[in-house]
């Protein structure tokens, strides 16, 4: 008898020659096969040789519609990915243990319909599960949307390439990021800042990063080493002479802005790019402070840089159409996506964010709490909520300075800030953290403080309804991408998706803002919006582009997919 | 075949710790073996017949046997079907004992998996070896999520409701406060139940049973044997197992074994559901308790909802007191499998050595059922029929 505590030496042994072979195969082309009784005429899974029902000794492989639906599902919480454990029901009968993925998991009911859906698991071999035709839908949606963005022309692309000497000028958090993204994409790189101990900081927190990418086995140590061979560190700006591209990361400030990019114009060669990672400052009065505005725009990198995809590439009424053909054929040279935005507060998606965030802070004032307003965030699909964000984000300090510059006073910031609750690093913000752990804790001073805020505001507060949140939340971000698209600040309405997909987490499996508008009904988003402008006030009412669109019975992104 | 009245069980043992980090598995194998003897009067020397998990350390039984002291063994039985192992030893030592296999058998069960870390994983259970694992879902392997289809699929197909599960909560609650070793021993509420987090909808915190380190032991002899001990009779009327597995693709959330364990054991004792006064029933979760009293018979299928509800699964105030000892739910649950536990409160009740506070005035059949695996999946009904002599 072979003791079953052993060591595990026996579990590493090569597995008997494959017969289920052709499961898998059939698997990487989506197809599902079970196997069938020529005796007893009955399927079964998972694949045996012989009839587990009759005892026939050989059974055949026979191809299945893969198309079934949900006879019992569940959840699992705070996932990685939506992740909804689940016995389908083969249109052919059988049942299959397996799980429902990258779907609306809140939204799954006993007898919905789902489609098998091969994915990666571990160790790199395939495994079943099931998804959504909603979500299948929604994905093609997004490759569409992804596609729609078009490529630069070919000149544009061979120029992006040809590029060789970039400079970031800024040795903060997002220069640095922004360096190592450039260096990933094989350019030379000046980083350049006047305080030598910024620099060393920059240099130090680059290091860390390339060689945490090496220990998970992401990059070679040799690609560590060529990438670090390719930074230089100076400490004026006349060290940018002789880079093709020059991007700006210094302090959110016009003046400061305005006299760096001046002298840049005169610094470098009259080819060369100039842009700005402003996320908030109007890009034209930066290229205004040029003699060559027509070389000038925004390049809005999402924090961390390196690793995120997105880039808003700011086009300002003054750049030229080869600047920003260029710009784009460097961010795709990157290995991100460029989506060209004009000139707002916010741009496309800080401006979403922004209105979202003011939302939810009204609703804390109103009677709901932080945890309250984020479930439902994540019920909805995102990957976290307003306030787990601001958390990680350290959004706290950042709304109190804004604040504070723009002369406004928030009771409930000025004090969570005072209280040192300025987010998970500090163990405590919007929630609580135990020591080490990154889930965050609903915490009753919180609570009073928010209690005490809407006593301050001299604000009754009431029960909200999850509904009322979402609504509230969603719909506002709805209108205002509507307005986006009325004041041309996106090119087509799936770019404002792209970018909440690619910046801020939305799934591919629920489309974007706009899409989920066009899923819910325009029509609707119009009524509801109506009813809460009745209800809580101007914000809400609905745009016109979004009444002209439900008047002239269009959707806005039906064209896309 | 009947056993009744050729096999009787003569001592009990529970071990009083919830968390054993400085005992090894082998040792409470063992301190549960010495409390069972001593409990029935008899020494080691005694035993002739040894059932244990496959789970137990090293070469299972046999090290066991060694490590414990059981130098006259002619009998031995590894059954393993997870929690529901011990019934199904019962069972079997019963047979053994009237087949004149062995006159005194000890059946021990131990396990650590707070103090050791393993988490939900039953000892000895290599998942590596599963046929199907390369088939199996892209999703976290733990028993819940099995469970919460059953009760998803129990409240769509006959009506059940949150707080009928949360019943099952309450009225194990009610029992623990009794208990001084129970990990829980607060009263909660059908509110506090619903207000605990979801952990796998439509199962809350509060629906799922504790996890603890532990164990216990029972000692079962020949009629003449029991006789001449100082212990109340406890007869092994009637026995049932059964297996059910999802045959392919054929998964059936809703019943489980326990209509054929049940059905064999009732028939064996020649009594029906409503002559049993009280019932441990295994669970792990709150659904796990409705499906069983249903499939036991104790209600019509789909009824196990409103069965519960209104306490009346509490003893003093219910037709069906159940896990006076505060149960899976609330006192222990070692090593994930809570077979054993059920059948020691089940015989504690039948002796009428409960807690006063909870033991059922007429205690003359009682009832013990367990499920082993998971009802989503594979498992294993063990059902016994126990009376007072």
């Amino acid at each position: 008898m072979n003791s079953p505590k052993r060591p595990d030496k026996s579990t590493s042994a090569p597995a008997p020659a494959a017969f289920d072979a052709p499961f898998w195969e059939a698997a990487r082309e989506g197809r599902l096969l079970l196997r069938h009784c020529p005796a007893c005429q009955r399927l079964h899974h998972y694949p045996r040789p012989h009839c587990p029902f009759c005892g026939h000794a050989s059974t055949e492989w026979r191809e299945v519609s893969g198309h079934g639906h949900v006879h019992a599902s569940t959840r699992v919480e705070r996932a990685p990915r939506p992740t909804a454990p689940a016995i389908v029901e083969l249109a052919e009968g059988p049942r299959i243990s397996s799980a429902v993925l990258d779907a609306d998991v809140h939204a799954l009911r006993i007898g919905d319909p789902v489609q098998v859906r091969f994915v990666p698991g571990e160790g790199g071999a395939l495994a079943l599960a099931f998804t959504t035709p909603q979500a299948e839908a929604a994905r093609r949606y997004s490759r569409a949307a992804r596609a729609a963005l078009g490529q630069p022309d070919a000149a544009a692309a061979q120029a992006a390439q040809a590029l060789q000497h970039a400079a970031v000028i800024g040795a903060g958090h997002m220069g640095s990021g922004i360096a190592l993204a450039l260096l990933a994409g094989g350019l030379q790189v000046v980083l350049i800042d006047p305080k030598d101990e910024a620099l060393q900081g920059a240099r130090e927190r680059m290091t860390q990063a390339l060689s945490d990418e090496v220990t998970r086995g992401r990059l070679s140590a040799s690609d560590m080493a060529d990438r670090l061979q390719r930074l230089r560190t100076g400490s004026g700006l006349p060290d940018a002479a002789g880079a093709q591209l020059v991007i700006e990361a210094v302090f959110e400030d016009m003046a400061l802005k305005q006299s760096v990019f001046a002298e840049l114009d005169r610094i470098v060669g009259p080819d060369a790019l100039l842009a700005s990672n402003t996320s908030t400052l109007d890009v034209g009065a930066i290229a205004a402070a040029t003699a060559h505005p027509e070389r000038v725009l925004g390049l809005h990198f999402f924090n961390p840089a390196q690793r995120m995809r997105l880039v808003e590439v700011v086009r300002a009424p003054s750049t030229g159409a080869p600047a920003l053909d260029l710009a784009r054929a460097l961010v795709q040279r990157l290995g991100k996506v460029p989506v060209v935005v004009g000139i707002c507060h916010g741009f496309v998606g800080n401006r979403l964010m922004i209105t979202r965030e003011r939302e939810a802070a009204r609703l804390l004032l109103e009677g709901a709490l932080p945890e309250q307003i984020d479930r439902v965030q994540r019920q909805f699909g995102l990957p976290m909520g307003t306030f787990e964000l601001q958390d990680m984000a350290g959004g706290i300090a950042l709304t109190y300075h804004a604040r504070r510059k723009a002369g406004q006073s928030d009771w409930l910031i000025e004090q969570l800030f005072a209280r040192g609750r300025l987010g998970l690093r500090a163990g405590k913000g919007y929630y609580r953290y135990e020591p080490g752990q990154r889930r965050p804790m609903p915490d009753p001073e919180v609570r009073a403080l928010i209690e005490q805020a809407s006593a301050e505001a001299g604000v009754q507060r009431r029960r909200i309804g999850d509904d009322e949140i979402r609504d509230r939340l969603f719909l506002l971000m709805i209108n205002e991408g509507t307005r986006l698209i009325e004041e041309g600040m996106v090119e087509r309405p799936s770019d404002i998706d792209v970018v909440w997909q690619l910046g801020y987490g939305w799934p591919d499996w629920k489309g974007g803002p706009m899409y989920h508008a066009d899923q819910l009904g325009l029509a609707q988003v119009q009524a509801r919006l109506q009813a809460l402008q009745a209800a809580h006030g101007e914000r809400f009412a609905p745009s016109a582009q979004l009444a002209r669109c439900v008047r002239e019975g269009r959707s806005l992104t039906s064209h896309t997919s | 075949m009947s056993h009744s009245g050729k096999a009787y069980i003569a001592g009990i043992y529970e071990h009083p710790t919830r968390r054993a980090d400085h005992l090894t598995t082998a040792q409470l194998h063992a301190e549960v073996a010495l409390g069972a003897l001593a409990d029935a009067g008899l020494r080691l020397e005694d035993v002739d017949g040894y059932f244990c998990g496959a789970d137990a350390p090293g070469l299972g039984a046999l090290t066991m046997a060694e490590y414990i002291g059981l130098n006259r063994l002619r009998h031995v039985d590894s059954t393993e079907s997870g929690g529901s192992a011990y019934l199904l030893h019962v069972m079997h030592a019963a047979q053994a004992i009237a087949a004149g296999q062995c006159d005194v058998a000890l059946i021990t069960m131990a396990d650590r998996p707070l103090a050791a870390g393993t988490g939900t994983r039953l000892a000895g259970v290599d998942r590596n070896t599963l046929p199907n694992l390369p088939f199996m879902a892209p999703s976290p392997p733990m028993p819940m999520y099995g469970y919460a289809m059953v009760a998803q699929r129990h409240m769509h197909d006959y009506g059940t409701r949150p707080e009928d599960l949360a019943w099952v909560r309450v009225a194990a609650s009610h029992h623990a406060q009794h208990n001084p070793h129970a990990v829980h021993r607060q009263v909660v509420t059908v509110e506090d139940v619903l207000a605990s987090s979801i952990v796998a909808d439509p199962l809350h915190r509060l629906d799922c049973c504790v996890m603890t380190d532990g164990g216990g032991a029972i000692v079962m002899v020949r009629p003449e044997i029991a006789r001449r001990l100082k212990r109340p009779l406890v007869n092994v009327r009637g026995a049932g197992s059964a297996v059910q597995h999802s045959q392919g693709g054929e998964i059936n959330l809703t019943h489980s074994a326990a209509r054929h364990s049940g059905a064999q054991a009732f028939a064996q004792a020649g009594v029906h559901p409503r002559d049993i006064r009280y019932a441990s029933i295994y669970d792990s979760f709150t659904i796990t308790v409705i499906v069983q009293l249903e499939d036991l018979g104790f209600c019509a299928k789909g009824e196990g909802g409103r069965f519960v509800a209104d306490g009346n699964l509490i003893s003093g105030q219910g037709r069906l007191p159940f896990n006076t000892d505060g149960g899976g739910l609330c006192n222990n649950h070692p090593g994930n499998k809570g077979g054993m536990t059920k059948i020691l409160e089940a015989v504690r009740q039948c002796r009428g050595e409960a807690h006063p506070a909870v033991q059922v005035p007429d205690h003359s059949l009682v009832l013990a059922n367990g499920i082993g695996g998971s009802l989503a999946g594979m498992h294993a009904a063990g059902t016994l029929i126990l009376e007072a002599q």
